[in-house]
């Protein structure tokens, strides 16, 4: 995995032609976003803040995207529970 | 009798998890030939011959969706034969749902293993995991955890 890693790293920064702790950078500040819209996402559906402060951290699309997924996981479980 | 027919999604998700053999918890599958055309593109999961399945034919006229070929006809044999859809694919989902076709994905298919005495509670909720971190599924790390506490308090 760390092979990949440094492997796409070195290969991203030669196809863009810029320094690869650039493209660390870069990684970093898009993987934190991922963790930050998962931590808002979760504390929204545990009903720990509501809708409207969750649209104000991400984004309605995302809010709303989350929504649909919830409403079809819960469809899932019932689904996988009573059948 | 739960009979299912499946597009490519769940049998490519599943089988990206090692799971692709808890397909025959439905008590009968089929699969388009469509959808096994769309598998033989790529590679069908050899775990696949491991599992009962029928290949059928879909007549997919005056269906009227936007659908991929593969969930297309999918969708055609569920409602022709008023069969459980699965899939993975949410505008799928909700074609099926505008149609009154009963739809679910592999989430529903671990859950169904878990109650079924195929999997442990503890392994399908792992499962769930491996669905949202090692395959293209839809679904956000805190939905998974969401349904994951929906199994646990069952």
């Amino acid at each position: 995995m760390a092979t990949d890693l440094t492997e796409r790293v070195q290969e991203i920064a030669e196809a863009r032609g810029i320094p690869e702790s650039e493209i660390l950078e870069q990684a970093l500040e898009r993987g934190v976003e991922d963790l930050w819209v998962d931590l808002v996402l979760s504390r929204y559906i545990d009903d720990d803040i509501d809708r409207e402060t969750a649209i104000n951290l991400i984004g309605r699309d995302r809010v709303k995207r989350a929504e649909q997924e919830v409403q079809v996981v819960e469809d899932d479980v019932r689904w996988g529970l009573n059948a | 009798m739960i009979l299912a027919v499946a597009d490519a999604g769940p049998i490519i998700h599943l089988d990206e998890i090692d799971a692709l053999a808890l397909l025959s918890v439905v008590d009968e599958l089929l699969i388009p030939q469509t959808v096994y055309q769309e598998l033989e593109a790529g590679m069908v999961p050899p775990a696949l011959e491991t599992i009962e399945y029928e290949l059928v034919e879909s007549d997919t006229t005056g269906l009227g969706v936007e659908l991929d070929p593969g969930e297309t006809a999918a969708l055609a044999v569920a409602s022709e034969r008023a069969a459980v859809l699965l899939t993975d694919d949410l505008a799928a989902r909700d074609a099926a749902n505008d149609r009154d076709v009963e739809v679910h994905g592999s989430i529903g298919i671990l859950v169904l293993a878990s109650t079924r005495g195929e999997l442990e509670k503890s392994a399908a909720a792992e499962l769930m995991r491996a669905l949202q971190t090692e395959t293209s599924l839809f679904v956000t790390d805190a939905v998974v955890e969401h349904g994951i506490s929906l199994l646990d308090e069952s």
